[in-house]
């Protein structure tokens, strides 16, 4: 369960103050399944950011859970990374030369976790790449390195998933893949967040957030 | 996975820049390794071979500079000449248990048109005096034979009962033995009769020097005051002297040789550097992805620590692989540049020299990687998502 009250964000740009969110109130339930939608620059991403606990509010609120991380330390907004979030990005991250396996498994070092080949496989038929563990990124198109990325980002079995973008760089089929495998993710009980530009995809999750200028457009 | 497995993979990635950098270091190691086994090994040697002389000092004409003075065992011509009746006197000191008397020359050898090291002395003393000889044939045993040098030997394809001629008349001299390859000084020199050189050199009372071996050591001291009140004219230098004295000469090539080293080492330092700052330069996407997913600061300074250490440490163990592998080439390379060499092999492995330059390799590694691997964990999370 996310709660959202007032939240505010301020970047500074040199001497300029850049307001990105502008007073945002949201309240995600557990195992709810939203897309963020919105031009460019509208705070997104900023947003994003502060749920997956990457950064914190200039002011308002975010709960995970009952717990504001506004008062976290560094060190606590970490332990909720490594256990409760897993992140998908645009550019989808895997690292050359480690097998699809060992880019799976990159999570569990920071986090402690001893986890094997077979915690791994069943992940990967999850996201359709069995056969593919041992495979090295390099080999892989696109669509297949996102849900690697994706396989990644659950290994830690975190609550809630947060996806940038997560599409921006594939064509529409596979797309679409992307987006079933996520409501499938969610139908599991994942509470899945994802900021996309394309309406006809956003259109898949059970609710659209509209972002406008840093505020929720109703 | 481990952060172990994460730094190797990231080495591995650039393949030609980590091997340049790797290699970078092994040179440096290398290097460092060699010279200071080098060091040790002439330190060890020398003091072996002044003490297989079993000479406690020796004599020579005063006014002879003491450096000179202190390489008649190795050769040197000096330029004053003692008197061979000199010997009568010392025989007088009960304390004296052997009076070797030598006498050093170069000499002219037409047939090669070249100059030969003459070292005449007792014949029957040289036995004791350099004891780590071995000789195919015999000791010279009269005034018409000589012994020669493994590389005078070979050389010139000189074998046992041939003939050299030396000397104003062209007197002509049997080999009798040739020495066995030492390394050292040896393999250039002609032993020859004293009497003969001197009579070559027309000085039938002239010697360079003379060793001295005393019965109990206790009175070492005491018996060089009293010869050098006693006798006038000469110049004793003992074999602490002598070690010191040859030490100080080779002292230049060494702070030449760990100089080159010193810089070696600190410009593979910068190239590991240089390295490492370029790979986060370029990962710093990933880095702030590996941030985001849960990896501490503490965590990121640790695989680039690893990487830089990693390469450093391999760097070492491959420079002395290399060493060890290449230790006759490097010798002889390195005896170009040092000017008296003792006998024997100098180069040899020793445990505490490599164990000191795969600690300095780690320390370069933990210099080069302390900077790049604090930059990294200054990579914010953002950045992954950024793009
Ligand atoms: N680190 C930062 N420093 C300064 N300004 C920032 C920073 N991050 C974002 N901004 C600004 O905050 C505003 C919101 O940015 P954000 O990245 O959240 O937008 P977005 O909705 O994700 O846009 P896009 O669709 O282009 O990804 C923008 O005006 C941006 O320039
Ligand atoms: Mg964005």
């Amino acid at each position: 369960m996310i709660e959202i009250k007032e939240l505010e964000k301020y970047y500074l740009r040199g001497a300029e103050k850049v307001h990105a969110l502008k007073g945002i109130s949201l309240y995600i339930p557990r195992g709810d399944f939203i897309s963020i939608t919105g031009p460019s620059g509208t705070g997104k991403t900023t947003l994003l950011q502060i749920i997956g606990c990457l950064d914190r509010p200039s002011r308002g609120s975010v709960s995970l859970n009952g717990i504001k991380i506004e008062n976290m330390t560094e060190k606590e907004l970490l332990q909720i990374r490594r256990q409760k979030i897993g992140f998908v990005f645009q550019n989808f991250y895997l690292i050359n030369g480690l097998s699809v396996l060992d880019n799976v498994l990159l999570p569990t070092i920071f986090a402690r976790k001893e986890k094997k080949r077979k915690d791994v496989l069943p992940l990967l038929q999850k996201v359709g790449l069995l056969e593919r563990a041992d495979h090295k990124p390099n080999q892989l198109s696109g669509g297949e390195m996102q849900r690697v990325a994706i396989a990644r980002a659950l290994i830690n079995e975190p609550e809630i998933l947060l996806a940038d973008e997560p599409t921006g760089n594939l064509d529409l089929d596979n797309s679409e893949r992307i987006f079933e495998l996520f409501r499938f993710l969610n139908s599991q009980g994942l509470t899945t967040i994802v900021v996309t530009h394309n309406p006809e995809l956003a259109s898949k999750t059970k609710r659209v957030i509209k972002l406008k200028d840093g505020k929720v457009e109703h | 996975m481990k952060f172990l497995k994460l730094a190797t993979n990231n080495i591995l990635r650039h393949k030609i820049r980590s091997f340049l950098a790797l290699f970078g270091v092994s040179i440096s190691i290398a290097l460092t390794f060699s010279i200071l086994s080098f060091n040790k090994g002439f330190e060890k040697n020398l003091a072996k071979e002044l003490e297989g002389t079993g000479l406690h000092f020796m004599i020579v004409s005063s006014g002879c500079p003491h450096e000179v003075a202190s390489l008649v065992l190795h050769s040197s011509v000096l330029p004053k000449y003692l008197d061979i009746t000199l010997i009568e006197k010392l025989k007088q000191y009960p304390n004296l248990k052997l009076i070797s008397p030598m006498l050093v020359s170069q000499l002219p050898n037409h047939q090669k048109n070249r100059i030969d090291i003459i070292y005449a002395l007792d014949i029957s003393h040289l036995p004791q005096l350099k004891p780590f000889l071995k000789i195919k044939g015999t000791l010279p045993s009269n005034e018409k034979e000589i012994l020669i040098g493994y590389e005078i030997a070979n050389h010139d394809k000189l074998t046992i009962g041939d003939i050299v001629k030396y000397g104003p008349n062209q007197k002509d001299f049997k080999v009798s033995g040739i020495i066995e390859k030492t390394g050292g000084q040896e393999d250039a020199h002609v032993y020859m009769f004293l009497s003969a050189l001197q009579e070559i050199l027309n000085k039938p009372q002239g010697i360079s020097a003379i060793g001295i071996k005393l019965s109990t050591t206790e009175m070492l001291e005491k018996t060089i005051e009293q010869i050098s009140r006693e006798i006038p004219g000469i110049q004793i230098v003992t074999m602490g002297q002598v070690l010191n004295s040859i030490l100080n000469l080779a002292n230049s090539a060494k702070i030449l040789s760990l100089s080159i080293a010193i810089i070696a080492i600190t410009i593979s330092f910068l190239g590991v550097m240089n390295l490492i700052l370029m790979a986060i330069f370029e990962r710093t996407q990933e880095i702030g992805m590996m941030r985001a997913i849960g990896a501490s600061k503490w965590d990121i300074f640790k695989i680039i620590f690893n990487e830089t250490l990693l390469i450093t440490t391999g760097g070492g163990l491959i420079g002395i692989l290399i060493t060890t592998i290449a230790s006759t080439t490097i010798e002889h390379f390195l005896r170009i540049f040092m000017p008296y060499m003792p006998s024997g092999k100098i180069l040899v492995f020793d445990y505490n020299i490599a164990f000191f330059c795969i600690l300095s390799s780690m320390i370069i590694g933990a210099m080069s990687g302390l900077f790049p691997a604090w930059k990294a964990t200054k990579i914010s999370p953002i950045e992954a998502i950024k793009g």
